[in-house]
């Protein structure tokens, strides 16, 4: 087995199709019969909904049926962590970001569905807008949700902090930010879906990187044992962590059981960057004290996480990135706080790197200013403070193999022709 | 309704077709011809996963009206190559490890080709500017430029082949 | 089991378009123009219709008729005398960059239109359509305008000729009324001693809308010594493109070497206030502005440098 593929370059199984134009992406499925979906979306980032017209809409020829919260009252919230997010808000209901749905159209083709859409009708009560998580966390701001708009906090302790910050010449505190990003998959959420009367199962062609979640998810909020749920994995056009959200899944499987004809539901590029997940834009405050011979004494980090409407990834994201405080550099004495907070902002989720990429942005400027400050080499200060074998984490975790993080630092200097800072 | 008769020549066949005319190419392509291969990545000239050869130039089939193309020679992916006679840069591209999601790669091969007609030693450069209208979130493009390199080699190899 | 399905695509049809609209593509202007008098606002112009169908992305049903200018073969040519160019009015960005005449006289139009976008929007996308897009981004009208471009618009009763500077109202407004075409864009040809820069500033290299942009047109006289002429345009800055003319008096009827290029580059950084969008902060524009000004001087210096030489 080893010698078959270890070091040989495998082609990928479905890479003929992929370069002949073969492989089926969702978009690409067509059944007879096929109605198009298409969702409207909330109006204000933060309001009750008061009234939805639909009588406009459903007058349009070609439009089949809309289905809002108030026929479908069986139906749960879902959410990867917690179930916080509906699959559609009901009068009264709140709306929390400009992604929350309120209705799904279904037309007979997408150019009806489409002209549907923009003719309901939308009354809501304005509520103060969150889209700064340190408003969020006044005592006197708003509530997103019932619970709070601190939806988690994780601390960290590692070593002796006050020891530590006593042992050092040079303290450098800073704050960071780092903003929102979406990941751009090239391909955006789609999906197609059928629904078998006899059975009774729906059967959904979405991309989704967590199947059997998603299954669990899905079932769980339409009140259906998981049995009556199947996912078929189409060729997915990229995700980078943003296809591990729930997405067109439920309105898909609503609409094909309401209808029971096949229905096919893409988002717009627009309506991916409104209603799905994000990358999490960070405030990180970090106090670094330091020897004057260049070695790490301790490290203090807060970090507040803005995961915006709904929780999604959130919780771990946030607690993930504060672990990795100090990056890969060794730190005895080390304390955390990590706040994951709701906003009125498009929520934010998993995304390459889990919220260790934020964190770098913080950690590896305060590397710089403190060599700076110091007068020792950058690269050097790296080096010297670098994990091996044996170093231990802000977490506590030995590392016991695989620690290449000084040769990855000596090669890239190497490769990058790197003599040391200009004066 | 007003319906629209327009010919056109696609992957070296001829198709007559009605339409309304506001549809767009690409959805001709997908929607009524079924040539499922030309992608759409944003609909708005963005991304080049609509991308398709049109009277031998490059163009973004999400911003061309069918009508517009009455009358046009157009090769789409499917155009290219099958499973059983692949396109030198179709090859390539499957070598060099340049598909990953495989979402850009039509519109990319499209591009590669044009530019490898007009221009069959493109250096890194020009290669570069022939696939700037292509997005590719999943590869970096270093693979892809590769592959692209790749396919300049099997082309001209095949060239003076064909020469002797 | 996938196999119960049967084969996934056998369901494709026709699957978005119901709404009936008309379409025209007459081979003659005088035909375009009946057809533009009839429909009026009614009816859509396309030439390339990379702005058009960005605008209509999703609501392309709300055209009820559209004017394709893809059949007059007029307005795809692009003519030389020993006075003035003429550019019909759809020749592309790709013909712009490629042709011969225009790289020759007018360099950085050419430029201009290889920096647009990308090569599938430069092979659809129009000289005209970037004209009456009238975008404070459209990459070509700084260079349009200090070559000093006048349009030829043509109705079906009448033409007018207008110069490039007073056709643009604002974002996306003209002086273009509804009966009426852009024909052809008219330019001179430029003295003998002429040099030319253009700089466009933005996020990437491709597929960029110009955060900043500047086109700086410079004739000497004929002792190839004394500026004679002299036209600064920025893009990107203001509601139009527009030129600097303050600049005139601190250039003209003077040498290089009695320039100051930072004064000159302050001059241009005074006299415009910006907006912060998306693509730039105010500050940065400002900033940025002045530098490239001083770059331009700075190439043109070389260029003419070189002349001096040989
Ligand atoms: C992805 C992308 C990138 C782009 N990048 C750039 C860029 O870098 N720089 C830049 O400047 N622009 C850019 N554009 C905008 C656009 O491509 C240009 O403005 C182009 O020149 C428009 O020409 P068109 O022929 O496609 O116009 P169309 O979309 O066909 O028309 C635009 C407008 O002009 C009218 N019109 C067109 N021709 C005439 C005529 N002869 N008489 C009267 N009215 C007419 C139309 O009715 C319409 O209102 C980009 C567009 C896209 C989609
Ligand atoms: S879908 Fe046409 S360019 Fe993105
Ligand atoms: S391979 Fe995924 S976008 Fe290029």
């Amino acid at each position: 087995m080893s010698e078959k593929y270890i070091g040989k370059d495998i082609l990928k199984v479905d890479v003929q199709d992929k370069v002949t134009g073969k492989a089926l992406y969702p978009d690409d499925i067509y059944f007879k019969d096929m109605l198009y979906l298409k969702i409207k979306r909330a109006t204000y980032p933060h309001a009750y909904l008061r009234k939805l017209d639909l009588s406009k809409a459903e007058k349009l020829p070609g439009v089949v049926r809309i289905i809002s919260a108030a026929d479908i009252p069986q139906v749960k919230n879902f959410g990867l962590m917690i179930k916080d997010q509906p699959v559609l808000v009901g009068i009264g209901q709140k709306m929390r970001y400009m992604g929350d749905a309120l209705a799904i159209v279904i037309a007979e083709s997408k150019e009806v569905a489409s002209k549907a859409v923009k003719l309901i009708e939308v009354e809501v009560e304005k509520l103060e807008v969150i889209s700064d998580p340190l408003r969020a966390m006044d005592k006197n701001a708003p509530l997103i949700h019932q619970d709070g708009n601190i939806l988690a906090t994780h601390y960290l302790e590692k070593g002796d902090i006050k020891m530590g910050f006593a042992e050092a010449d040079l303290i450098v505190e800073k704050e960071y930010r780092t903003s929102f990003l979406d990941h751009v998959p090239l391909q955006v959420e789609a999906g197609v879906g059928i629904y078998d009367k006899k059975s009774g199962v729906i059967t959904l062609w979405v991309a989704t990187q967590w199947l059997h979640d998603t299954q669990a998810d899905i079932a769980q909020s339409l009140g259906l044992s998981k049995e009556k749920i199947r996912i078929i994995q189409p060729v997915i056009g990229g995700a980078f962590g943003k296809k591990e959200d729930i997405s067109v899944h439920i309105h898909l499987a609503l609409a094909a059981i309401e209808t029971k004809r096949p229905v096919k539901l893409i988002y717009s590029r627009e309506e991916s960057m409104i209603a799905q997940s994000k990358r999490h834009p960070f405030i990180i405050r970090a106090k670094t004290g330091a020897t004057k011979e260049g070695y790490l004494t301790a490290w203090q980090a807060f970090v507040i996480g803005d995961t915006g409407a709904y929780a999604s990834s959130g919780p771990a994201v946030v607690h993930k990135g504060m672990y990795h405080c100090t990056g890969p550099y060794n730190v005895a004495n080390v304390k955390g706080v990590a706040y994951t907070v709701y906003t009125n902002n498009t929520y934010a989720g998993a995304m390459r790197g889990f919220g260790t990429t934020q964190m770098a942005f913080a950690y590896e400027s305060q590397m710089d200013i403190l060599a700076h400050q110091l007068g020792i080499n950058p690269a050097q200060f790296r080096l010297q403070n670098a994990y091996e074998i044996g170093s231990s984490t802000p977490n506590g975790q030995i590392l016991t193999h695989s620690v290449g993080v000084k040769e990855t630092i000596k090669e890239a200097l190497n490769m990058a022709g790197w003599k040391g800072e200009a004066q | 309704m007003t319906k629209l008769k327009i010919e056109l020549m696609v992957n070296r066949k001829k198709r007559k077709i009605e339409i309304t005319p506001s549809t767009r190419l690409i959805d001709l392509l997908r929607d009524d011809l079924q040539l499922t291969g030309t992608k759409e990545g944003c609909g708005k000239g963005e991304c080049g996963a609509c991308t398709v050869i049109m009277n031998g130039e490059l163009v973004a089939s999400c911003l061309v009206l069918a009508p517009q193309a009455d009358g046009a020679v157009i090769t789409t992916i499917e155009g290219l190559g099958s499973s059983d006679h692949l396109d030198p840069i179709q090859e390539a591209f499957i070598e060099s490890g340049a598909v990953q999601c495989g979402f850009c790669t039509p519109g990319m091969i499209l591009a590669a080709r044009r530019l490898l007609e007009e221009n069959p030693h493109p250096d890194e450069e020009e290669i570069k500017r022939g696939i700037s209208g292509n997005l590719c979130r999943c590869t970096g493009y270093q693979k892809i430029i590769e592959a692209i390199k790749l396919s300049i080699a099997r082309l001209s190899k095949s060239d003076s082949g064909k020469a002797k | 089991m996938e196999a119960s399905f049967g084969d996934l695509k056998k369901g494709q049809k026709n699957c978005q378009r119901t709404v009936p609209c008309q379409y025209f593509a007459p081979q003659k202007i005088e035909e375009a123009l009946e057809i533009l008098s009839k429909y009026g606002k009614e009816i859509k112009i396309i030439a390339g219709g990379t702005d058009l169908l960005v605008q209509y992305y999703d609501r392309l049903y709300e055209v009820s008729a559209w004017l394709d200018l893809k059949n007059i073969e007029e307005l795809k040519e692009i003519k030389i005398d020993q006075n003035q160019i003429e550019i019909g009015a759809m020749s592309t960005h790709t013909q712009l960059e490629s042709s011969a005449d225009i790289k020759r006289y007018y360099p950085i139009l050419s430029q201009a239109a290889s920096d647009i976008g990308s090569p599938q929007i430069r092979n659809r996308g129009t000289i005209g359509g970037n004209i009456v897009n009238a975008s404070p981004a459209g990459d070509l009208l700084p260079a349009l305008i200090a070559y000093r471009a006048q349009f030829k618009l043509v109705s079906h009763k009448e033409e007018s000729i207008v110069s490039a500077e007073d056709f643009f109202l604002g974002p996306k407004k003209t002086i273009l009324k509804f009966e009426q075409l852009l024909s052809k864009i008219i330019i001179p040809i430029p003295e003998q001693n002429t040099y030319s820069s253009w700089i466009k500033i933005g996020k990437r290299k491709a597929l960029m809308v110009a955060t900043v942009s500047l086109a700086l047109v410079l004739s000497m006289a004929e002792d190839n010594k004394i500026i004679q002429e002299v036209k600064v345009c920025l893009g990107s800055v203001a509601s139009t493109p527009f030129e600097i003319m303050e600049i005139r008096e601190k250039m003209i009827g003077r040498q290089f070497k009695q320039l100051d290029f930072n004064e000159l580059g302050q001059l241009v950084e005074d006299r415009i206030s910006p907006i912060d969008d998306i693509r730039g902060t105010k500050g940065y524009r400002q900033e940025v502005t002045k530098n490239i000004m001083i770059n331009a001087l700075e190439k043109i210096q070389e260029t003419w440098g070189q002349s001096q030489n040989d």
